[in-house]
């Protein structure tokens, strides 16, 4: 270690390999978890309705309306190693015009810290529920399911869908806009 | 301290950082190859470090193939090329690693003696070994007689101290009686057999 | 030191030389493969990405890198992250997947929001453009890691420390011996 130089490079090396030995240990510590847990969906109100989209095509769209119940508890999800969990509400239904659809209806972000225990009534959409085409009205089986994306402090970023979910069914008929 | 010679004034002075044992190392073996091919006159031969250059040109060619067959044709269309470039490469590498490792050896100079007709009458070998933060300059001198085609190796273990001044100038004078040593034992060896 | 390094250099034959040219081009080398051999392997054209703005905090900042894959086989879903770039711009953005329109033969369109945004990315796309789809998609975030990437945002925002960083270290190779 003859110069300021060699100890710099020397000292700067070290440093580095330990903090990339101790990410990938982070990284080891929770690669495996499966993040699993249940959720009861329930729905409260459904109606369809069929105006105009002003933010996309400008045609007329069933807009889909509904109030959600929703308990879950997600507290033990979170470990050293998962600093935040972003939890969303997937409405999944097949239509006439497109074999797959999925809408977000509502997310939230929890935070490593905060109470993970889900447990709303009557709960609102964050999102509003636009089909492409008019395939909702009448449509047997939309999905609802809640699903969790984990993220951790270094490592994977995993998806995991909870177990639990609840299908409904829109009314055949449309309800007039202005009816609530 | 510098060292004077009689015999004549170094052209160049070798000076060195006496606590970089990498320059230090490097600096002992181009003595030693001095040495060989200027005292004795032997011819060098560069076939080892030609065969470690043609394997590094073969492989930055084909990394820079890769990179213009990708700069012509974007991915994802490349990816057959890409995928063949880059596991050649890597080939390659360990291609080099083995060669380094067992063929090279630490081997820094190979040289011939040749005879006034021009015909191969031994060949030579050096290579040496510095460990790190180590003071031990071990220098194994291989002469391998062009007739009967036998090996013999002669070591010598020092502390590069030994050839360093305190300034960190390499003196020949104390490089040359060395290697001068280990040559002739060689060289008896083969006469008293 | 430095003027050790230049005595040394100027001792170098035209072997060494060439050599020492074909350790910093195997250097090169070395990281051009392991990028594209990265592309391969993961389907991406860019493998690992910096996140560049704020919009998808708290889970992602300014700074970060992400791992992205991009398999063929896998079909883009809601609620996944995705790195896709805009016809016409360069900047990647990193945002998740909020719909997803999907037809029998496998054509998709898809929309997208990042989580600090309180609307959707409708008015980011191109003019006319209500939707992305598969081929917009540069990769889907698989992997994360915290704060490596301020290396190239403070590279890219000051590129005269780019080029010295880039020149010492070239020279660096280049005169060192062994």
């Amino acid at each position: 270690m003859h110069t300021f130089l060699t100890r710099g490079n020397a000292l700067l090396t070290f440093t580095l390999s330990v903090l990339a030995g101790l990410t990938f240990f982070c990284f080891l510590s929770t690669g495996l978890n499966a993040y699993s847990a249940t959720a009861t969906i329930d729905t409260v109100k459904v109606l369809v309705k069929n105006v105009p989209d002003y933010s996309a095509q400008k045609e007329k769209q069933d807009l889909g309306y509904l109030m959600f119940d929703l308990q879950a508890n997600l507290n033990p999800l979170f470990n050293w190693n998962a600093k935040q969990l972003f939890v969303f509400l997937t409405a999944e239904y097949e239509s006439p015009d497109n074999k797959l659809n999925q809408v977000v209806l509502w997310d939230k972000i929890i935070q490593r810290g905060e109470n993970a225990n889900l447990d709303m009534k009557n709960m609102n959409t964050n999102y509003y529920f636009w089909d492409d085409g008019n395939g909702l009205r009448g449509n047997p089986n939309v999905t609802l399911t809640l699903s969790w994306n984990v993220i951790p402090n270094a490592g994977m970023l995993s998806i995991v869908r909870g177990s639990g979910s609840h299908t409904f069914s829109f009314p055949n008929e449309y309800t007039n806009v202005r009816a609530q | 301290m510098a060292g004077q010679s009689e015999q004549k004034e170094p052209a160049k002075v070798l000076k060195v950082n006496k606590w970089d044992g990498a320059a230090v190392k490097n600096a002992l073996d181009d003595a030693v190859k001095e040495v060989l091919v200027d005292k004795f006159n032997y011819t060098e031969n560069f076939a080892l470090v030609d065969g470690r250059l043609a394997i590094c040109t073969l492989a930055v060619s084909i990394a820079g193939f890769a990179l213009l067959w990708d700069y012509l044709h974007p991915f994802p269309q490349s990816k057959i090329v890409l995928l063949v470039c880059v596991l050649g490469y890597f080939l390659l590498m360990g291609v080099l690693t083995l060669y380094t490792t067992h063929k090279e050896k630490g081997i820094f100079v190979s040289a011939y003696q040749k005879d006034s007709a021009g015909e191969v009458v031994s060949s030579w070998e050096a290579s040496s070994s510095l460990n790190k933060y180590d003071d031990l300059y071990e220098l194994v001198l291989s002469y391998k007689d062009g007739k009967t085609k036998k090996v013999r190796e002669a070591k010598s273990k020092r502390s590069v101290a030994q050839y360093f001044d305190d300034n960190g100038v390499l003196l020949m004078e104390l490089v040359e009686p060395e290697v001068t040593k280990l040559h002739n034992s060689l060289l008896s060896g083969r006469k008293s057999k | 030191m430095l003027g050790s390094m230049l005595e040394e250099f100027q001792r170098m034959n035209k072997r060494q030389f060439f050599y020492q040219v074909l350790s910093f081009g195997m250097i090169v080398s070395s990281a051009l493969m392991i990028w594209k051999g990265l592309m391969v392997v993961t389907g991406s054209e860019s493998p690992i990405v910096v996140v560049l703005s704020g919009s998808m905090e708290p889970a992602f900042h300014r700074g970060d890198l992400l791992f992205l894959t991009n398999p063929a086989d896998e079909p883009i879903r809601v609620g996944e992250i995705v790195v896709f770039k805009i016809e016409g711009r360069d900047i990647p953005i990193v945002h998740r997947v909020l719909k997803v329109h999907e037809r029998e033969n496998g054509t998709s369109k898809f929309l997208t929001k990042g989580d600090n945004n309180r609307v959707d990315d409708r008015g980011l796309y191109a003019p006319g453009q209500l939707w992305l789809t598969p081929r917009d998609v540069v990769g889907r975030a698989k992997g994360f890691l915290p704060y490596v990437g301020m290396v190239t945002i403070m590279m890219n925002e000051y590129p005269k420390l780019k080029y010295a960083v880039l020149a010492c270290l070239g020279l660096y190779v280049l005169i060192h011996r062994e």
